[in-house]
């Protein structure tokens, strides 16, 4: 167990396993003595964990020798690729970024599981939301992955500063703006020290550059999930370079002002320990912060946090002229009080993926593990505790209160947290993550370098849509436009 | 060959094998000695060289069941150069005013006349010759670049991010390193203890060092918090700043680098003749005098071959920058080791390999001039 | 045997040599006697050998104490005095020693064997090539050896590109080249010296990790060596070569030659001089020079990172991967990296009379 999560969480633990053995009993597992499935993920504690404590019950009861196999997450992706790739074989299954598969999908490196799916009672696919059964685990209709893990940006603030302020929660980025400028400066902890009005990451080559997407979800895609909000979807012209975005990095350069003097060099863990220890008013992040804000060891914000569907804009991108057109039943169908809002699937939550080079009993057990974990009566336990990194993704999660009460949320705070991961999951407009060949080189590379230096001053922003323009445009060319443009729709499911 | 075993040759014919293999080995000496360490090096050396220049020049595709490597000549090298990747790699480079022009020119007739000189001289070869013509030509490549990096109001890129690092900190880690040995080489109480003590940096993990740093040069939660409070900067940053990062990455790598200077030279300076040293003092010479007439020719050879070492370590430098600010702010602390990691890491490995060796390039062009105009003077000089 | 003692002979020796009487205030810059030091100068001296002590052991100081706070220690501020600032805790040293101990085990365990292992590879390799570079006379012919290298890069280019087994192409590699030599071998002319190939080791050294990190994973993948110990001792042990050559070349340099003659005439082999007679007047530079190249293995992260598979992590690896999506986990990381110190430095200690022996001294002079 994990040293400083004290008791709470051995609790739940034990809860969890007892549990599991009472649900393998019911289920009948399958035998598979001798077969060793080595798993890659991440070194944790996060998404390791879990996989690392459940994995004795699931040897016990098949047989199975399960080998969790972790490495630093900015290698992750590279390490597995190089091993499947050369046909090294190493690894028989991994636990990584749904956003990732299509690398993986495209040379056939992954097992099809769709009739696995279809004939696997116990995972109960019905529970999990709409969006990451249809387009996170699929690719062009096929699923590929089993979710573990919900990600999607939300924004968090702080309900004790909004009260003292008298401002509801932000709706439009103009309020969120409005809210960071009011708070900033104020004393949040106590301390007689101004703190921060918000606190978003913006590291370089970190996990810092989804949040643009987020910003520019609400401005670019309004038509539903499969309009996408990173290319036309007819000719793979980038949507960087108009009105939209130019506002989403307004938005974005001007919430610096109300931030630490170094989140230019913040990850995401330093913003959440800013934002759980009481020095921010706002930020944006994914499911993470509800779970680590109530552990009172490391949280001076327990029932003092707020979560909302990612603010939104009441003007959206018109693509066919490259400006901005106010809201209306055309342009806005699924608007909420006039604002569109797109919450953005960031990452796309951690899944599981089986080798296909791999002999069959060892993709079978390799899935068999993964349902194991999926399974409402263990993924329910996860979720709830901070540790796990798991975030809801099944619609049992969000519509029972029980769970988070005990896990040590109040009625109020489980409910605003539940609520927006509700409102997010049940938005018809999400924004996938992009998802085609080599995307980490659009987004890793020429999306997050511009943003750097446009953060940094080296560049203005008009140099920042035309160099990520011209980035993207070069990357099409280089890897091929219409492949790109294919792999481009069928992630949207068209 | 002795007597001895040529007595033992005839005690039976077991024997005689022995002694004729012994016989043949000791032919071969000369090449058992040498050949393993060569074989190794050679194949360690060659095998990767030509794999990479292959990738260099090549695309990498992931394709059905593995993967492809389709060849595009020098496409690679032109977007580091000339294309998108030229502010990431050569920096945002403005046009010249009347100043950096004016240096330019200075510089140009200064390396023309070093190499009119060298080339009318008659001892130099034709090897000396390319060899100046290159590492001239390098020089003043190198000086526009910084002139139009700098003085021109552009960025530098991870070429000269890198030269910056080099150059920077391996004069501020010699210059710190010698002083301290200096001080170490007065007659002092407890000179083992300071020379423990002051080595032990080297064998830190650099990885843990860059993350120590992170935790010292934190303005707000840092050790230091208090000192930049107090003096109104605590609401500032040196990770936002491209100088003051920079410095961050150079302060760091000189905490680890000082120490192997300063026990070299520390032993360098212990070694040198005590009679010219006395018969210096017993002339009433001071202490600079001192130094400048007998320790510093003494120790002129050591120093240059420790900084020939330090400069070729200097070039690779990445897990400071990649932990303290991976590579920001902007592309300000990226060196050219991490520009090729973060290449490679989104399986760029064409671009990867392009930057890997163009960083090849300059590293042999500067350490081999370094070698050749440098330490091969300071050793003829003064032994 | 003697060893060569080059311990500074101390200068007391005309210590009592009087100086003619200075005024008052000259006198804190005179010192009253050669070999001593004014009082001036001892203030510069140990102010500034103080202030180095206070830069070199802070930070390794506040890892210790980063180690034994708790997240909201390192998060709220800077909190400096253990009892007095905060309360200690040794969750951190719990976590890594017994919640995670295997995992940390294992690693550490990988780190020592590959880190000593090839360092004796090294050190013995490295060792005789500098031995015989500084008393036996190579003259290499320019001409084979550019030969050697075009057939090598054709065996390599058969390997790579028309898929040849590796084999083949090493006998075929062989076979041609001795023909070839057998051929034309003696119209060579130019040769190499003992300096021009101690300069192309040396140089070896100046290739970047990141050109030949992804090529040298090919390599052990098609010998099918990925993902064990021995890769990176191999690995380790060729890099660190060329520092081997390096450092000792001079150290058998300054070996006075009589006693391996002497030796010769008594009959003993070229093997049993190097080892038995100049290997143990070595000792305070194979001390030296193997510390280093220690500490190089040990602490290694780029290549580890490319060559680690599932089984062979080493600790470099494991402090790096602190950095979590939660944020660095500055306490664990601290306690890494000082169980990372601490053997090198207990080594260092242990060696500390043989390096001190100023063998350090001979090591970089020509």
């Amino acid at each position: 167990m994990i040293a400083f999560h004290g008791v709470k969480s051995a609790r739940v633990c034990l809860l969890a396993a007892a549990t599991s053995v009472l649900a393998l009993g019911t289920a009948g597992a399958q035998d598979y003595s001798g077969v060793t499935v080595n798993i890659m993920t991440f070194t944790g504690p996060q998404i390791a964990e879990p996989l690392q404590r459940r994995a004795p019950d699931f040897e016990a009861a098949t047989g199975a020798d399960i080998n969790v196999i972790t490495v630093p997450f900015s290698d992750l992706y590279t390490r597995l690729l190089t091993d499947w790739a050369t046909r090294t074989n190493s690894v028989d299954a991994a636990v990584f970024a749904p956003q990732w598969s299509v690398d993986f999908i495209t040379p056939g490196f992954l097992v099809d599981l769709t009739d696995w799916v279809a004939a696997d009672d116990a995972l109960e696919v019905d529970d999990i939301a709409g969006f990451f059964r249809e387009f996170s685990q699929q690719f062009s209709g096929r699923t590929y992955m089993l979710t573990l893990d919900g990600d999607f940006q939300m924004a968090y603030y702080r309900t004790d500063v909004l009260a003292q302020l008298g401002m509801d929660p932000p709706e439009t980025w103009d309020d969120y703006l409005a809210i960071a400028e009011a708070a900033h400066g104020m004393d949040m902890n106590g301390d007689d020290q101004p703190d921060y009005g918000s606190c978003i990451s913006k590291k370089r080559n970190a996990q810092a550059y989804w949040a643009i997407h987020s910003i520019a979800g609400a401005f670019l895609q309004s038509q539903g999930t499969s309009q996408g909000a990173f290319f036309d979807p007819e000719t793979m012209a980038p949507l960087v370079n108009n009105a939209g975005f130019r506002a989403a990095l307004e938005i974005y350069v001007a919430t610096t002002e109300f931030g630490p003097p170094d989140e230019i060099n913040l990850d995401v863990g330093d913003t959440r320990s800013l934002f759980t220890i009481g020095r921010c008013a706002l930020t944006i992040d994914w499911g993470d912060i509800g779970t680590l804000a109530i552990d009172p060891e490391n949280s001076n914000v327990v029932d003092l946090v707020g979560a909302t569907m990612l603010p939104g804009s009441t003007e959206v991108l018109d693509r066919a002229t490259g400006e901005l057109v106010p809201c209306d039943d055309a342009t806005c169908p699924y608007a909420i009080n006039g604002v569109n809002r797109a919450p953005f699937a960031a990452f796309g939550g951690w899944s599981g993926g089986i080798n296909a080079a791999v002999d069959e009993r060892t993709q079978e057990a390799a899935y068999a593990f993964f349902s194991f974990m999926s399974r409402p009566e263990h993924s329910n336990e996860d979720v709830t505790i901070g540790i796990t990194g798991f975030n809801p993704y099944r619609v049992s999660q969000f519509e029972n209160l029980d769970r988070w009460l005990a896990a040590g949320m109040s009625e109020e705070a489980a409910s605003s947290y539940l609520g927006a991961i509700g409102d997010s999951l049940s938005s018809p407009n999400m924004i996938i993550d992009l998802r085609i060949p080599q995307n980490q080189r659009y987004q890793q590379v020429v999306l997050d370098t511009a943003l750097a230096r446009l953060l940094a001053g080296e560049i203005d922003i008009d140099d920042a849509m035309a160099q990520i323009e011209a980035g993207w445009d070069e990357l099409n060319d280089e890897i091929g436009r219409d492949d790109q443009l294919a792999a481009y729709r069928a992630s949207l499911g068209l | 060959m002795t007597a001895a075993p040529a007595d033992r040759d005839t005690v039976g014919p077991s024997v005689g094998r022995r002694a004729r293999f012994e016989e043949w080995a000791e032919r071969q000496a000369s090449l058992v000695f040498i050949l393993p360490a060569t074989l190794v090096i050679l194949g360690f050396s060659l095998f990767p060289l030509l794999v990479s220049a292959y990738l260099a020049v090549s695309r990498f595709r992931l394709g059905p069941g593995g993967f492809e490597l389709s060849f595009v000549g020098f496409a690679n090298f032109r977007k580091l150069l000339f294309g998108s990747e030229q502010f990431h790699f050569l920096g945002r480079l403005e046009a010249l005013g009347p100043l950096s022009w004016a240096v330019l020119i200075g510089v140009a007739a200064l390396l023309g006349w070093w190499l009119a000189r060298a080339y009318r001289n008659p001892k130099t070869g034709v090897i000396g010759k390319v060899g100046r013509t290159i590492t001239a030509t390098v020089a003043l490549g190198l000086t526009a670049l910084t002139l139009t990096t700098t003085l021109a109001g552009g960025a530098f890129g991870s070429l000269m991010t890198t030269l910056f690092y080099v150059v920077v900190g391996c004069t501020l880690q010699f210059l710190i390193g010698l002083g301290l040995a200096i001080l170490c080489a007065q007659p002092i109480v407890g000179r083992n203890v300071f020379r423990i003590l002051f080595f032990i940096p080297v064998m830190v993990t650099p990885v843990g060092i860059a993350y120590a740093f992170r935790m010292l040069a934190d303005m707000s939660r840092g050790p230091l918090a208090p000192i930049w409070s107090a003096f109104g900067l605590g609401e500032l940053s040196w990770a936002a700043d491209p100088w003051a990062a920079r410095m961050v990455v150079v302060i760091g790598d000189s905490w680890q680098w000082v120490p192997f200077i300063f026990i070299v030279l520390l032993a360098a300076l212990e070694n040198q003749p005590r009679e010219q040293l006395e018969a210096a003092q017993l002339d009433g010479a001071s202490g600079w005098q001192t130094f400048r007439d007998v320790s510093w020719p003494a120790i002129a050879p050591t120093a240059a071959t420790v900084m020939l070492i330090r400069i070729i370590e200097a070039f690779k430098i990445i897990d400071l920058p990649n932990v303290l600010t991976n590579g920001g702010p902007g592309i300000a602390t990226e060196s050219m080791t991490l520009h090729s990691f973060f290449a490679w890491r989104t399986q760029d490995l064409g671009g990867s390999a392009a930057v890997a060796y163009m960083l090849l390039f300059v590293s042999v062009v500067i350490s081999v001039s370094f070698f050749h105009f440098v330490v091969r003077r300071a050793r003829r000089e003064h032994l | 045997m003697t060893t060569i003692d080059r311990r500074p002979t101390p200068v007391t020796s005309i210590a009592h040599h009087t100086m003619p009487q200075p005024g008052p205030i000259a006198r804190l810059f005179e010192p009253r006697r050669i070999g001593k030091m004014s009082p001036m100068t001892a203030f510069v001296v140990y102010g500034g050998l103080l202030f180095w002590t206070v830069i070199v052991v802070f930070p390794l100081y506040w890892l210790l104490v980063t180690s034994v706070k708790l997240p909201i220690d390192v998060n709220e501020g800077p909190r400096y005095l253990p009892f007095i600032d905060f309360q200690p805790s040794a969750h951190a040293w719990r976590y890594v020693f017994i919640d995670i101990g295997g995992d940390t085990f294992r690693p550490y365990v990988n780190s020592l064997i590959i880190a000593t292992v090839s360092t004796v590879l090294a050190m013995l390799v490295g060792s005789m090539a500098a031995y015989a570079l500084v008393r036996i006379e190579y003259r290499p012919s320019l001409g084979s050896i550019v030969m050697f290298l075009a057939c090598l890069a054709a065996a390599i280019v058969a390997v790579v590109a028309a898929g040849v087994p590796w084999w083949i192409a090493a006998v075929g590699l062989v076979a041609v080249f001795l023909l070839l030599l057998r051929a034309i071998g003696r119209r060579f002319q130019r040769r190499l010296g003992n300096a021009d190939i101690q300069f192309w080791i040396i140089s070896q050294r100046i290739l970047p990790p990141v050109v030949v990190a992804l090529p040298i994973y090919v390599m052990f993948q098609n010998l099918g060596l990925l993902n064990t110990r021995t890769a990176f001792i191999i690995t380790y042990a060729t890099i660190n070569l060329p520092i081997v050559v390096w450092l000792m070349h001079d150290f058998f340099a300054s070996i006075p030659i009589d006693l391996e003659e002497s030796a010769q005439l008594d009959g003993a082999s070229r093997y049993r001089i190097f080892f038995d007679i100049v290997l143990p007047l070595a000792k305070p530079g194979i001390a030296a020079t193997g510390l280093l190249v220690l500490v190089l293995a040990w602490n290694e992260y780029l290549l580890a990172l490319f060559l680690s598979g599932a089984d062979v992590q080493t600790m470099p690896l494991l402090v790096a991967a602190q950095n979590a999506t939660r944020g660095p986990q500055w306490w664990y990381m601290s306690v890494l990296i000082v169980i990372m110190i601490v053997p090198v430095v207990t080594i260092a200690l242990f060696l500390q009379r043989l390096i001190a022996r100023g063998l350090l001294v001979g090591s970089v002079k020509g």
